[in-house]
């Protein structure tokens, strides 16, 4: 019996060879990609120098604690993503740098982490309604894109007599209020420029009225704060909560680095984006695969040599 | 040279190089009695030539599949350059237009917009150089170490775009920019890039300070005076000077006996601030070590092309294939 068909492993071995030289044309398929992008502020008035988190592995203080939970973070997130870094002292919010990619410019950020400071800030006082709103305002003039993370133990220092109006639309901006410190009152300690440990602060100190009362709207009559005895710190939970409820990020209180990581990675927070993706590799399976096929199929009569 | 792969357990397709050993991948044609054919040597050397070619085929294209890439390197040239510490003023005032009015941050033609543009474009054109960042207001803040990376520092200076908050305190800025060359080897220029649109007392203890930092270091300070048609000018003793009324022209008194290179440009127009920078750019060139950064290249495209050598020898020899046996 004589078949004469085409040879199907003639075919077969044409296709993956036409396929192999496909892969020169470097080809890309757009795939979706999940992402962050996060605009990360710091407080970095005193209050954040309280000693109140024992954690084991991780610093004590607040603001150390802070920038280990970021650095862990940002080694976390997925490449794609975006990391901005900001500080925030008295009323107002500096970002340091727009979001930049994590994992190309991983030395440079964490470096630039390491070295955020309570010694940077531009003044002692902290009146974190205005700096949460002025944070909003500065990521929504930027990019509203961009996620808020903005870190503070949510003490208005010293304590405001008036609230702040938020002139934004609750929601505009997404992200996350992230509490930091213990809810037990603890002292502040007080460093000199040096940053050696010169005692700890005291109501005396902070006891004076803010500067400037034209940024409030009304005026309430709230206790003054006791004049002697030591400026206890905690962090002020129901305050960020009405904040958070106020403009509409979430709050999310900071225990450990991966109770962070959860909250920063909340299904709301993922930004989608589509990458071009080299697809040689799914070529390069298919000619493998016809190939297979070749040898491990026999085909015809068997007709051995003995 | 280091080779890292992409999808290292696409190596494990290389198992697929087995099959042709074993299996013949040709249609077996009836003959009566092939005992009877003589063996012959050419014919069984074709056989393993064109099996090892199949196997051949299959294992560089498991490799290809795999990725293989070499690292990205980093490679030291010696090339002309600087290092440059850009200190930046962010004090509430930079927020002003040329004519001193307030303009709000986000404003294009506010001192520290245009200034923001122009340093973009001075750093994007600076090829070689490494560049550190530090705002200054009241006090000093770390925003970038010395780094080639080109895109931080970019993102560093557009972030500037913020409000800046506070009062314009130099000393503690220059303090800080200094130290970032403490450790440092003598390799290219050293500069301080000051840019700021006001000036401040420096105390006594501090000026002696400075002065010794800035000749331990021997680095080259640069001015660009943002100044305002109010304000006095560097050159021109004030009518009634005071240290506290024209900061400007003390400070410019004392840069000037600093011992190191000093030169101050004072811009009173978008066009002149423009004018300084490019003067900037053209001074200073010195032999400077940098290391240049090979990214991650990938190299599968070599196993593709191994790959298609086999496979088109491997289709040839099929296509002279005999189909049938002519009976």
């Amino acid at each position: 019996m004589r078949l004469v068909r085409r040879d199907w492993r003639t075919t077969a071995l044409f296709v993956a060879t036409v396929l192999v030289a496909l892969t020169f044309a470097d080809p890309k398929l757009p795939l979706p990609l999940r992402v962050y992008r996060y605009a990360f502020v710091i407080d970095i008035t005193q209050s954040m120098n309280v000693r109140d988190y024992h954690v084991a592995n991780m610093p004590a203080d607040r603001l150390n604690f802070v920038k280990e939970s970021i650095r862990q973070a940002v080694h976390d997130l997925p490449c794609g993503s975006e990391v901005g870094l900001g500080l925030f002292t008295t009323q107002s919010v500096q970002l340091l740098f727009e979001p930049i990619e994590v994992c190309e410019h991983l030395r440079v950020i964490d470096d630039v982490l390491g070295h955020v400071d309570w010694r940077m800030a531009w003044a002692a006082n902290s009146f974190v309604a205005q700096g949460v709103y002025a944070a909003i305002r500065d990521v929504k003039n930027r990019d509203p894109g961009i996620r808020l993370a903005l870190f503070t133990d949510g003490q208005e220092a010293p304590p405001q007599t008036i609230r702040p109006t938020f002139s934004g639309k609750p929601g505009e901006i997404a992200g996350l209020i992230v509490g930091v410190g213990g809810l037990h009152p603890t002292t502040v300690p007080k460093y000199d420029r040096e940053n050696r440990l010169i005692g700890y602060w005291e109501n005396t100190d902070i006891a004076q009225m803010p500067e400037s009362s034209t940024a409030y709207e009304t005026t309430e009559t709230v206790p003054r704060p006791p004049r002697e005895g030591y400026y206890l710190s905690w962090l002020d939970e129901n305050h960020l909560r009405e904040l958070s409820a106020t403009t509409g990020l979430r709050y999310h209180r900071l225990e450990t680095p991966e109770g962070l990581m959860d909250a920063l990675r909340a299904p709301e927070f993922v930004e989608r984006r589509t990458t071009k993706t080299d697809i040689r590799w799914l070529l390069g399976i298919a000619a493998l695969l016809l190939f297979a096929t070749v040898y491990l199929i026999d085909g015809g009569e068997a007709s051995k040599r003995t | 040279m280091s080779i890292g792969l992409s999808a290292p357990w696409a190596l494990i397709l290389g198992i697929t190089a087995l099959i042709p050993l074993l299996k013949r991948g040709q249609a077996a044609i009836s003959y009566p009695s092939i005992s009877m054919l003589p063996s012959d040597p050419l014919s069984t050397m074709l056989d393993r030539l064109l099996r090892s070619s199949a196997a051949a085929a299959a294992l560089s294209l498991s490799l290809g599949i795999a990725g293989p890439y070499l690292h990205e390197q980093w490679v030291e040239r010696v090339g002309t350059g600087a290092h440059i510490v850009l200190l930046l003023d962010r004090s509430s005032s930079m927020n002003e237009n040329f004519s001193g009015s307030y303009m709000g941050g986000r404003a294009q033609e506010t001192k520290g917009a245009i200034a923001r543009k122009l340093l973009a474009e001075f750093v994007a054109r600076r090829e070689h150089d490494l560049f550190a960042m530090i705002d200054f207001s009241a006090a000093p803040i770390y925003v970038m170490p010395f780094t080639q990376d080109r895109p931080a520092i970019l993102a560093a200076i557009e972030a500037t775009s913020g409000r800046g908050h506070g009062v314009t305190n130099i000393a503690p800025g220059l303090a800080m920019a200094l130290d970032f060359y403490s450790g440092k080897p003598f390799t290219g220029s050293r500069i301080v890039l000051l840019v700021s649109d006001g000036a401040a007392r420096i105390e006594e203890e501090t000026r002696d300070q400075l002065r010794q930092w800035f000749q331990e270091t021997q680095a080259t300070l640069y001015w660009i005076y943002l100044r305002n048609p109010r304000s006095g000018r560097l050159s021109e003793k004030p009518v009634n000077p005071g240290e506290s009324t024209t900061p400007e022209y003390f400070l410019h008194q004392y840069f000037q006996n600093l011992g190191v290179p000093y030169r101050a440009f004072e811009a009173e127009n978008p066009e002149a601030l423009q004018r300084a920078i490019l003067e900037v750019e053209q001074l200073e060139n010195l032999p400077l070590h940098y290391l240049e950064k090979l990214p991650r290249r990938d190299i599968s495209g070599y196993c593709y092309a191994a790959a298609l050598a086999f496979l088109a020898l491997l289709l040839s020899a099929k296509a002279l294939e005999v189909k049938s046996w002519p009976v």
